[in-house]
């Protein structure tokens, strides 16, 4: 995650978690915090591959 | 230096004699100036074509990789270090090794000197300190020490780690080095400046995989960039493709990567790669305080559990 | 055919007047090398510089072609067909081209312009090119053309050949193609430097040193050197890079790869190096050439040897040297030729 926000991914797109099955409730408040975190961002820009410009 | 090439002749000689090897991996001069290439040497009458220079950066231990025949190689500091890390992954067993250590000064970047001079370098030449540099018929003397290698002018480990025999005593270890400060150069960057940062640093790449294929580290039979089924990465000049090459690649040397700077010199559009890694080593000893290859008798921290292992980025 | 003189204070204004006619591509320094660059308004070619560091072989074999479009949406009109995809082949003028790189072209086109199959990818861009080539006055240490069959003041290749004479560049126009460019620039004026020429091109030539022998490379028993006992020695430090392959004018060797997006794709060829073992594993498993040695032989092998007896044309290297300067590890495709060239399977001593 360290090299990934180095090369410019910004800090909050790129999130770790580990929930076990029987955590329902962690489950649903970390896909609403990275949900809500990731919104705040926007659209990611830079680590996305754009289509082949074709003449 | 010139000592040590007489040393490691010497010895090469010696051990092919009694027969306790079979190869010496050494350099042997090359055709172009500050340019030296690998070489084994099988007979003793052919250890005359054995050299030590400055001009002897690429990391030998590349060339030991699943070899199964009893070898002497010369090794430099990192390149010993790069020995421990084929010896614990299983790469090359230590009793096939017999390891002829050259307390190292650093080696010279021949892009550095090529910088200094307009046109065709005719030839270079080195003693102590000094190199002359014939260029264009004109002579020009360079301090050695300012003609290294980045990764070179960092180093902290210039005496081998590993081995058999020295071919000389002991250089003293550079000290008071910050190794990192280009890490935080890049790290005190804001996301998008970074992100441009990467981007021009990596649009000469001409994916040759030049910097993959010098690393010792790189010994997988088919790469993640090569892999088909299923096919991880695109292979095409995609800026996005190149640039997952290249951040993978840097993840696969997480505490493995002795900074030995193979692959920043071998690439052929002088792009500066230990940029990734080196931020990864950096990572690596603050978060486990651990160097590569530095030692046997403990597994790399990212080979291993320990409960105390930081694990802040997992929520 | 016509020579004309071009004084430099009149090179600039009349590069841009070629603009309009041609999409102008020249050297242009970026970091520490040259490579050729489309020129937009304004930008002028680097004429003090020595070579490029990559040949300009992509201009007309890019290194990342898209060939075809297809969709797999059957919703599409013309879904599961495979559309060419139109290139851009109107006139572009590759000003300042080495003699050397302008003569691999040909070397290539004998592969994608073959008696019985042409690449038209390939052929029409070439076709769209006016290349202008630039005469070496100070080759490089490492430039062998004279000994690969060519020269600083080749012309094999050329539309016209530049040379500088100091205040001016004296231009000698090959083709129809290098007077169309000639007169697009608004240069006329007739020079008269057959002499200076020659004697400029005799001291570019004597200051080649390095060279090859390929006398023998003919005539020699394919197996012969194929079993040469010199191959470990020589493969043993490459570390199978593509460096040589993609920096070298005369190597043409591509792979075509799927690019897909959802239903829709893009069929391209991008460079394959025959240094890499992907490029000849079999869909069974099995590698021909699995082994490091074998691809270094194959490289050579190719170059110097098959080539020489399908074409019968030399070798298929035209000596820029560019193989040789970047190699990692030095290998040296000068001392390779040499000792496939002189080697004698009667006079060696083989290694016990």
């Amino acid at each position: 995650m360290n090299l990934m926000e180095h090369m410019g991914i910004e800090p909050g797109r790129l999130q770790f978690s580990w929930i076990s099955s029987a955590e329902s409730t962690k489950f649903v408040e970390v896909v609403k915090d990275v949900t809500s975190s990731v919104k705040a961002l926007g659209p990611n820009t830079t680590y996305k591959k754009q289509a082949v410009k074709v003449a | 230096m010139s000592g040590y090439q007489d040393k490691i002749k010497e010895t090469a000689k010696r051990l092919l004699k009694e027969g306790s090897v079979e190869m010496v991996i050494g350099f042997r001069k090359g055709t172009l100036p500050m340019m030296n290439e690998p070489c084994f040497i099988r007979r003793p009458e052919d250890v005359h074509q054995l050299v030590w220079d400055s001009n002897c950066g690429i990391n030998l231990a590349n060339y030991l990789t699943d070899r199964k025949e009893k070898i002497a190689i010369v090794a430099k500091g990192c390149d010993s270090r790069n020995i421990v890390t084929h010896i614990i992954e299983n790469k090359i067993k230590r009793e096939k090794l017999h390891i002829i250590g050259v307390p190292c000064q650093g080696m010279v970047d021949k892009r550095k000197v090529a910088a200094l001079c307009a046109g065709d370098i005719e030839n270079v030449t080195e003693d102590g300190d000094v190199l002359t540099v014939t260029c264009q018929g004109a002579e020009k003397k360079l301090s050695r020490k300012e003609m290294l290698q980045e990764n070179c002018t960092l180093c902290i480990h210039r005496n081998p780690v590993l081995f058999d025999e020295l071919v000389g005593e002991p250089v003293a270890e550079q000290t008071g080095i910050d190794r990192f400060a280009e890490v935080r150069r890049i790290e005190a960057m804001e996301s998008q400046e970074k992100w441009q940062y990467f981007e021009d640093l990596l649009a000469p790449c001409v994916r040759c995989y030049a910097c993959r294929n010098a690393c010792p580290l790189c010994y997988c039979p088919t790469c993640f960039v090569d892999e088909s089924k299923p096919q991880w990465v695109g292979k095409s000049q995609n800026p996005i493709d190149i640039r997952t090459f290249h951040f993978l690649r840097a993840y696969h040397c997480a505490g493995r990567c002795t900074d030995c700077g193979a692959c920043e010199r071998a690439c052929p559009m002088g792009i500066k790669v230990r940029q990734f890694t080196s931020k990864l080593n950096k990572d690596v000893l603050e978060m486990f305080g651990w160097e590569a290859g530095m030692t046997l008798e403990q597994r790399p921290p990212l080979d291993t559990y320990k409960p105390n292992d930081p694990n802040d980025f997992i929520k | 055919m016509k020579v004309i003189t071009i004084d430099k204070k009149g090179w600039a204004s009349g590069i841009e007047k070629t603009k309009s006619a041609f999409q102008v591509f020249g050297p242009v320094k970026e970091k520490e090398w040259h490579s050729f660059k489309a020129l937009g308004p304004g930008e002028q070619p680097d004429m003090a510089y020595s070579n490029t560091r990559i040949s300009p072989k992509f201009l007309v074999q890019p290194q990342s072609e898209p060939m075809f479009t297809y969709s797999l949406d059957e919703a599409v009109e013309d879904h599961h067909i495979l559309k060419e995809v139109r290139k851009d082949t109107a006139p572009k003028a590759v000003v300042g081209i080495r003699p050397c790189d302008a003569a691999a072209f040909l070397i290539v086109k004998r592969n994608f312009d073959a008696p019985q199959y042409q690449d038209p990818y390939w052929l029409n861009a070439y076709n769209a090119m006016t290349f202008i080539g630039f005469a070496c006055n100070t080759p490089c240490s490492t430039c062998f053309c004279t000994s690969a069959g060519y020269g600083p003041f080749n012309e094999a290749g050329l539309d016209v050949l530049l040379v500088d004479v100091g205040d001016s560049f004296v231009a000698k126009s090959l083709t129809d193609k290098g007077d169309t460019w000639l007169k697009a620039g608004g240069w006329t004026s007739a020079a008269d430097a057959s002499g200076k020429i020659e004697a400029l091109m005799q001291a570019a030539e004597a200051k080649i040193t390095s060279n090859v022998s390929t006398d023998k490379l003919k005539t020699r028993p394919t197996t012969q050197i194929y079993e040469a006992p010199f191959w470990d020695d020589v493969a043993f430090s490459c570390i199978n890079c593509g460096t040589c392959t993609y920096s070298c004018p005369t190597c043409w060797c591509f792979d075509i790869q799927d690019e897909a997006r959802g239903t829709s794709g893009i069929r391209m060829r991008n460079w394959d190096s025959c240094m890499f073992p992907m490029f000849t594993i079999h869909g069974t498993g099995h590698n021909p050439r699995g082994a490091k040695v074998q691809r270094v032989r194959q490289r050579f092998m190719h170059k110097l040897k098959y080539y020489v007896e399908k074409y019968d044309n030399g070798i298929q290297c035209v000596g820029c040297g560019r193989c040789i300067r970047l190699c990692p590890v030095n290998i040296d495709i000068r001392k390779v030729c040499n000792q496939m060239n002189d080697y004698d399977p009667a006079a060696c001593v083989c290694p016990a």
